[in-house]
């Protein structure tokens, strides 16, 4: 990026099911908690452009949101805002946009916020909007008319996985393992608890192979950040993160254009241009936070955004590195396994833990640095087309 | 209670694409794709042919979906199917005993089922079944 963007304040809320908030109350809490975490303070007033985040609204009849909706619920109507959606990547890509409103030399000091209320639905018509072959998607294409939402799509992957790179459904489990165990030293989880490999293969098969705890769970969430002008940060905060990549990659909207099922070209697309930007290699990541919103999107994910090579993810799972004292911790917060996956709040809320473990400031969940720089990655969409790579430093 | 409609825009669209599966393959990179479209899905090519989907094929992947929305009756089995010639298709498996008959390599065959309903009108479109060998 021509320049350079610093963020200088994080802020979520606890994710779960949280039926006594609404829309708004998340978008509140989520901004005053972000207002707050600004070590030397900042006046709402010194933001200048906002860019909200927001998936559900319009796609499960709750009303389609649009930029006014963050702005009147944070009483700042003086700025310009703009509703993004992006799928699963909608959180990470109004972040990206944030930054870019930045980096165009336009904003000195901008907000990004996601929210998103899923459990207000029960999970049937909630999947049903996230593509599930609800009445949204005939007219479009018969192969829609076939009940296939994020679990169907990922089913096929896993069951490929499997087939091809010799997978097991035990390797599946071990990353719901590995990412609630995480999440219990995560205050901001959904899930709080341990699981086990026996547990979740008990579980019911939701689609085969993937069982219910291989799925991440649905969640109601916020979370925001503050980014603005590197050489501004200083008078925000001592420990600024900077923003040195970042990228948006496509692949196929029909999935039977796709190539291969133990890959997402949206991911390997988001990682090069963003390691390009950053002008770094994936080997010189510290900690990931990754999109793992079943468990064998994952072990894919690992791979595709160049850590390792495809096909050794489930042993390198299984070697403990991917564990929080791992060479590679992947997902430290816990993931979308034990967080939900709030879709505009969940990039969001892994730029804040990215931020938090850039700033050591993790506590039980906190990973080794070496280098100071980490990464986040969100995938999805129909056919899983559309990832968004967002990579941190401590340094410029 | 929806109201019956004169005519369903899918049926439109529905005779040479589903009922006839004409698709494209293109002249330049020979990406195969359905349905019918005037740019190439892969490399954006306009230098495309019209190519008749193949009834049969092999499955590539499929799930044994326990949780399908509110209009299917569970177990559906979507399956991605190889076809014989070249190009994919995606469909739902019908007429299987047991999800376990069902794996990578199975030859299935394209037959026409009703898919749906759109205000009132039945959609029809092809499902894939075992082939014996």
């Amino acid at each position: 990026m021509r320049g350079k963007v610093a963020v200088i304040g994080v802020g979520m809320i606890k994710f779960g099911e949280l039926f006594e908030k609404s829309l708004e109350n998340m978008i509140q809490e989520a901004y005053l908690n972000c207002l707050k975490s600004v070590d030397k303070g900042i006046h709402p007033k010194e933001i200048k452009a906002a860019w909200f985040g927001q998936w559900s609204g319009g796609f499960i009849g709750q009303g389609t949101q649009s930029g006014h909706s963050l702005t009147s619920m944070i009483g700042n109507l003086d700025i310009p805002c703009t509703r993004i959606e992006n799928a699963c990547a909608t959180g990470s890509d109004t972040f990206r946009h944030a930054c870019l409103g930045v980096a165009s030399g336009v904003y000195d000091v901008v907000l990004a916020l996601g929210a998103e209320k899923m459990r207000d639905k029960p999970s049937a018509e909630s999947l049903g909007g996230a593509g599930g072959g609800g009445s949204a998607e005939i007219g479009i294409h018969p192969a829609w008319m076939i009940g296939q939402g994020g679990p169907a799509i990922q089913a096929m992957h896993a069951t490929r996985q499997m087939y091809e790179l010799g997978y097991s459904m035990e390797d599946f489990a071990r990353v719901a393992v590995k990412n609630h165990h995480n999440g219990t030293f995560c205050p901001y989880a959904h899930y709080q608890f341990e699981i086990t490999i026996e547990r979740v293969l008990n579980s019911p098969v939701i689609c085969w192979p993937l069982h219910l705890f291989d799925c991440c769970p649905q969640t109601d969430g916020a979370a925001a950040v503050i980014v603005c002008r590197a050489d501004l940060a200083k008078k925000y905060t001592d420990r600024p993160v900077y923003v040195v990549g970042n990228n948006v990659g496509t692949d196929h909207i029909q999935f039977w254009d796709r190539n291969s099922f133990v890959e997402q070209r949206s991911t390997i697309r988001a990682a090069r241009g963003a390691f390009e930007m950053a002008g770094i290699k994936p080997q010189d990541i510290d900690f990931a936070e990754v999109h793992d919103c079943f468990t064998n999107t994952e072990l894919m994910n690992v791979e595709d955004l160049g850590f390792i090579r495809k096909g050794e993810a489930a042993k390198r799972l299984k070697d403990g590195e991917f564990d929080l004292h791992g060479w590679l911790p992947i997902n430290p917060s816990g993931g979308l396994k034990a967080h939900g996956h709030p879709i505009a709040a969940t990039g969001l809320g892994q730029i804040f833990e990215v931020f938090t473990q850039l700033r050591e400031e993790a506590g039980k969940r906190q990973v080794k640095l070496k280098n100071g720089i980490g990464l986040q990655h969100n995938v999805g969409g129909p056919a899983f087309g559309v990832s968004v790579v967002n990579i941190l430093s401590r340094s410029l | 209670m929806t109201q019956p409609a004169p005519a369903s825009p899918l049926f439109w669209r529905f005779n040479p694409e589903v009922f006839r599966l004409i698709g494209i393959k293109c002249k330049d990179c020979g990406h195969i794709s359905y349905p019918r479209t005037m740019i190439c899905h892969e490399c954006g090519s306009q230098n495309l042919k019209e190519y008749k989907l193949p009834k049969t094929g092999v499955i590539h992947t499929f799930c044994v979906n326990w949780a399908p929305p509110p209009t299917f009756e569970p177990p559906i089995m979507p399956v991605m199917v190889d076809l014989e010639g070249g190009g994919r298709y995606q469909g739902l498996m019908t007429e299987f005993g047991a999800p376990e008959d069902v794996k990578i390599g199975s030859k299935v065959e394209m037959v026409l089922r009703k898919l749906t309903t759109d205000r009132g009108l039945n959609i029809y479109g092809y499902k894939f079944r075992l082939v014996e060998e």
